[in-house]
């Protein structure tokens, strides 16, 4: 019999549990049901396809169960079960702690078997003819799913990972899990890595999530046509979905980058990591998919390219859930993803949906409406076509690089990326965006099928010209030029295809209103495209303590961790130039789990007045396992046209006292004098002035004092203040060390100003020359408060994000049209 | 001569320029006997040498850390880097360096650490909370 463990809440979890194994049965039920009802040649029977919509209703109900059964063990803090102790912790706050559900893997899959079944709803609803084809497929990749969270041993190994893991089961290696009474030892949870603390986390997840379970709409439409031999039918079906999944997709993927740009102290929005690389594989095929479905739609050319992106689009969501989840990436990624054991399940899904697309374009090819006459050269539809395949190139690089270590594993070799990879992606994905972006903008000018080949060629060189002309002074002005050649084309590009675009929008405007969408969303390519460029491009260091700011050389060639020669330490209240500012560290302020540090910057304008004054605080968040270092947490002034984004680098080893220590340790009368330079004596009388390394101290009068604080004077006591200005770094403060003779002893009380360094004691009072002695501790400067921080200017990056704004306002636009286009038609 | 057969010639080049300008750059993980025969830039994989001093003194300058690194093949070496200290760097488990050796040191121009510890904490804190209990 079982051992029975004290104080654990085993319900929640087997219910559960339950919940698991019946969406997995569900979703299996719902294929074979959805199957058949596909194949049923009676058309009147309709007994599979209720079955097989009952099934996927009860997959959807067990997948919200799965939901509510992990979010009352998470919301109720029931450690006793290994997900909730490893991603949230009882002081996290309501809000991280509907994000800890989604902090696993498993969390991930479910979020995606849920937006899966939200999507097959819809489908049920709307697909009409098209339900039964389609929605087997989608059935199928819900069984997947659901087999990704089962976790039960099955013939020796481990099929999928349950949320419901309990913590003594979890093989975590600890003899106290065996004990009765273990859950009254474990107090709280891990808690949530703290760069994960973010509203980001909040919403991120479950938009990238949705943009990757959206792939699999138009896939299912694809293999719903093939299969049925409806080959023309389901292209006009998936356009839609097709514009739905690219839009959610890459407003997924920016969220993350300016999630990173944001919180995360890598300085920069893209570094190109092959977790970031393989977030955009699935939106680049989907795009290039649309683009040529569209082409079909128009003219009935390019069948086989179009159904053919449409499926590696799926193909790619599972290969990218495959690179991310399976752990392989472990030396070449900063991203560290727990490794699940769960490798070759991940690729039976690739396997699998890959094997029906191949199988089902083979044993279809012969009767695919695959046209042998030739495109015009001077038509849209050839050079959409071209587009198309060069976004797919521009994503076979992608993969190319970013497998490496799967290549490494599939062949036994051991190849390491190129040493100067950024370099390496941004010549290369530029080349491709330069050819993209102009092809977006001319193929604007041309018809479909055929066009007016001297009016096109006087349009575009005409746009092409005006590009030009405003490429030039652009580039000047941003410092672009003096990069790689091939990003001044992409200036080029881009500038000319939001001309061109914007032409169209101007048309569209005036009456032709549908064709709006692909204007606007070219225009916010073209414009992310061009925020992009400058911002990363010539992206500013300001961390440096010289005059104006440079292009990064470090653009065309690998710039380090991030931080490479960018760094400044500066001491408290001293104030440093750095390029234009002139930036003061002020101090510190604790507000758990963050520090933050008040970083001063001012700029003066050429009369010597301030002509700008900000603060920013730049944090770093302590982390709550023993050992780990805290994480640094960018803090950013956004301005119209560019950012100045600061963050800590380096922090003095030993915690600073802080000021109500030290003076407790004055009051006390320990030595501190360790901490200072040897002290210096000054015999100065009243209204004199001392020296010292940042500033002078005057010495504002002398007074006997009647009281002093618990000590007891009688007349014949004597004590006296000599009352200090300080001025430390164009500051002042007070300060008034006390001397006092007591019975035959005479005692000092030494004052000390933090923020200047100093601690100052009136040592002796020499009536005779009407003089006293001031001495003067002064801290060296390395045991005062410092912080090395790294300042980065990004100029123009609000066309980034406002350029995806656009770009998605564009797709909403285009949605839109193609539904009507259905309803119509 | 079709349109479409000059595209998939044009599509197939670009993919042979591809894979070509990627294998020419492409290196392989090396070792720091390695790194001393050449001049070029290379990647090292190796394990933080916990004994040795992290050097970082921000006063002296705040751009200049150094530890020393033991590669896979045992060899030791000390390895400088133009920033600051990585967060957990002490508690690494690997080290991808790459750069290039300077006289006797490798100069490293990107540092990347793995510290699982940081994700699946499951031993460290499973301790922790132990000796928590002990206190109680």
């Amino acid at each position: 019999m079982d051992k029975a463990f004290q104080g654990e809440h085993l319900l929640p979890g087997h219910l559960g549990q339950a919940f698991v194994i019946l969406s997995f049965g569900a979703a299996l039920l719902s294929t074979i049901s959805y199957y058949f009802a596909t194949t049923n040649t009676n058309k009147l029977d309709n007994s599979w396809l209720r079955m097989a919509r009952l099934a996927f209703y009860a997959n959807s109900i067990s997948i919200l169960g799965v939901v509510v059964c992990l979010f009352y063990v998470i919301y109720n803090h029931y450690f006793e079960y290994h997900y909730v102790w490893s991603y949230t912790s009882r002081s996290l706050p309501v809000y991280y702690i509907v994000s800890g559900f989604w902090n696993g893997q498993e969390g991930g899959f479910l979020l995606w078997t849920f937006w899966q079944a939200v999507l097959g709803n819809i489908l049920i609803r709307r697909a009409k003819s098209w339900e039964k084809p389609v929605m087997t497929v989608v059935s199928l990749s819900q069984l997947w799913l659901a087999s990704m969270l089962i976790g039960i041993q099955f013939l020796g190994a481990r099929i999928g990972s349950s949320p419901f893991l309990l913590l003594r089961n979890s093989g975590i290696d600890a003899p106290i899990l065996s004990q009765l009474d273990y859950l009254s030892f474990i107090k709280d949870g891990q808690g949530m890595n703290p760069l994960l603390q973010n509203y980001w986390m909040v919403i991120h997840p479950p938009t990238l999530f949705l943009g990757l379970a959206s792939v699999v709409v138009p896939f299912s439409y694809a293999i719903a046509g093939l299969w049925q031999k409806r080959y023309k039918e389901w292209i006009a079906q998936a356009i839609p979905y097709a514009l739905f999944a690219a839009m959610i997709l890459g407003t997924g993927v920016i969220m993350g980058s300016l999630w990173a740009y944001e919180s995360l102290s890598f300085g920069g929005f893209w570094a190109w990591d092959p977790v970031e690389n393989a977030s955009i594989f699935p939106w680049l095929i989907v795009l290039g998919g649309l683009h040529v479905l569209i082409v079909f739609k128009n003219t009935g050319h390019s069948y086989f390219t179009g159904t053919m992106l449409i499926l590696l689009s799926f193909v790619m969501v599972l290969y990218t859930s495959f690179l991310s989840r399976s752990g392989i990436l472990g030396e070449t990624s900063v991203h560290s993803f727990t490794d699940l054991g769960m490798f070759w399940q991940l690729v039976s899904y690739i396997v699998v949906f890959l094997g029906i697309s191949v199988w089902l374009l083979i044993a279809r090819w012969k009767e695919l409406p695959i046209t042998k006459k030739d495109e015009e050269t001077y038509s849209r539809e050839f050079w959409m076509f071209v587009g198309a395949i060069f976004l797919g190139l521009s994503c076979f690089h992608l993969v190319l690089v970013t497998s490496i270590p799967v290549w490494n594993a599939i062949f036994g070799t051991k190849v390491a990326p190129p040493t100067d990879l950024v370099g390496h992606y941004n010549v290369i994905q530029a080349s491709f965006a330069m050819v993209i972006t102009i092809l977006t903008g001319f193929t604007q000018f041309l018809k479909y099928k055929k066009t007016d080949i001297t009016r096109f060629f006087i349009t575009t060189g005409l746009y092409l010209l005006c590009a030009a002309l405003i490429t030039i002074p652009v580039v000047y002005a941003t410092g672009l030029y003096k990069l790689h050649f091939v990003f001044t084309l992409v200036m080029l590009g881009s500038i000319y295809s939001i001309l061109a675009n914007g032409k169209v929008l101007a048309d569209a405007l005036k009456g032709k209103f549908k064709l709006a969408g692909s204007a606007v969303a070219h225009i916010g390519f073209g414009l992310m495209l061009i925020g992009a460029l400058i911002a990363a491009g010539t992206r500013g260091v300001v961390s440096k303590n010289e005059q104006g700011t440079i292009a990064v050389s470090g653009f065309d060639k690998s710039s380090g961790i991030g931080d490479a020669r960018e760094n400044v330490m500066i001491y408290k209240n001293e104030p440093v130039k750095m390029g234009d500012y002139t930036v003061t560290y002020l101090g510190d302020s604790v507000a758990a789990p963050k520090r933050y540090f008040r970083v001063d910057y001012k700029r003066y304008d050429n009369d010597g007045k301030i002509a700008e004054e900000f603060v920013l605080r730049p944090n770093v968040l302590t982390n709550p396992q023993a050992g780990s270092e805290p994480s640094p947490v960018p803090d950013t002034k956004h301005f119209l046209l560019h950012d100045l984004y600061t963050h800590i680098t380096a922090l003095p080893v030993a915690k600073q006292p802080t000021s109500s220590e030290s003076e407790e340790a004055a009051a006390h009368g320990e030595s501190d004098d360790k901490n200072y330079d040897p002290p210096v004596a000054h015999q100065i009388a009243v209204g004199d002035t001392i020296r010292f390394r940042e500033g002078f101290i005057v010495v504002k009068a002398l007074v006997r004092e009647k009281t002093l604080q618990n000590i007891p004077l009688t007349d014949s006591d004597y004590a006296f203040g000599a009352k200090l200005e300080v001025v430390s770094n164009g500051k002042t403060y007070q300060a008034e060390p006390v001397y006092m003779i007591k019975g035959k002893n005479a005692f000092d009380f030494a004052r000390t100003v933090d923020d200047a360094g100093l601690k100052l004691m009136l040592t002796k009072i020499i009536p005779d020359k009407n003089k006293v002695e001031i001495t003067v501790y002064q801290q060296p400067e390395n045991k005062k408060p410092w912080i090395v921080m790294r300042a980065l200017d990004f100029p123009y990056i609000n066309f980034l994000w406002a350029g995806t704004v656009i770009m998605i306002i564009g797709f909403l636009l285009a949605i839109f049209r193609r539904n009507k286009e259905l309803k119509t038609t | 001569m079709k349109k479409s057969s000059i595209l998939g010639l044009v599509v197939i080049a670009t993919a042979i320029a591809v894979i070509i300008s990627l294998y020419s750059k492409a290196s392989t993980y090396s070792s720091f006997s390695d790194a001393k025969k050449t001049e070029s830039e290379l990647r090292v994989i190796g394990k933080l040498d916990k004994q040795k001093e992290l050097y970082y003194d921000a006063a002296k300058d705040a751009n200049y850390f150094s530890f020393y690194v033991k590669d896979n093949k045992g060899e030791e070496c000390k390895v400088v880097f133009a920033g600051t200290k990585p967060q957990d760097f002490e508690h690494s488990e690997q080290i991808v360096l790459t750069g290039q050796m300077i006289g006797n040191e490798f100069h490293a121009s990107h540092i990347l650490t793995k510290c699982p510890s940081k994700y699946t904490p499951d031993k460290i804190d499973v301790t922790a909370a132990k000796a928590k209990s002990a206190n109680i």
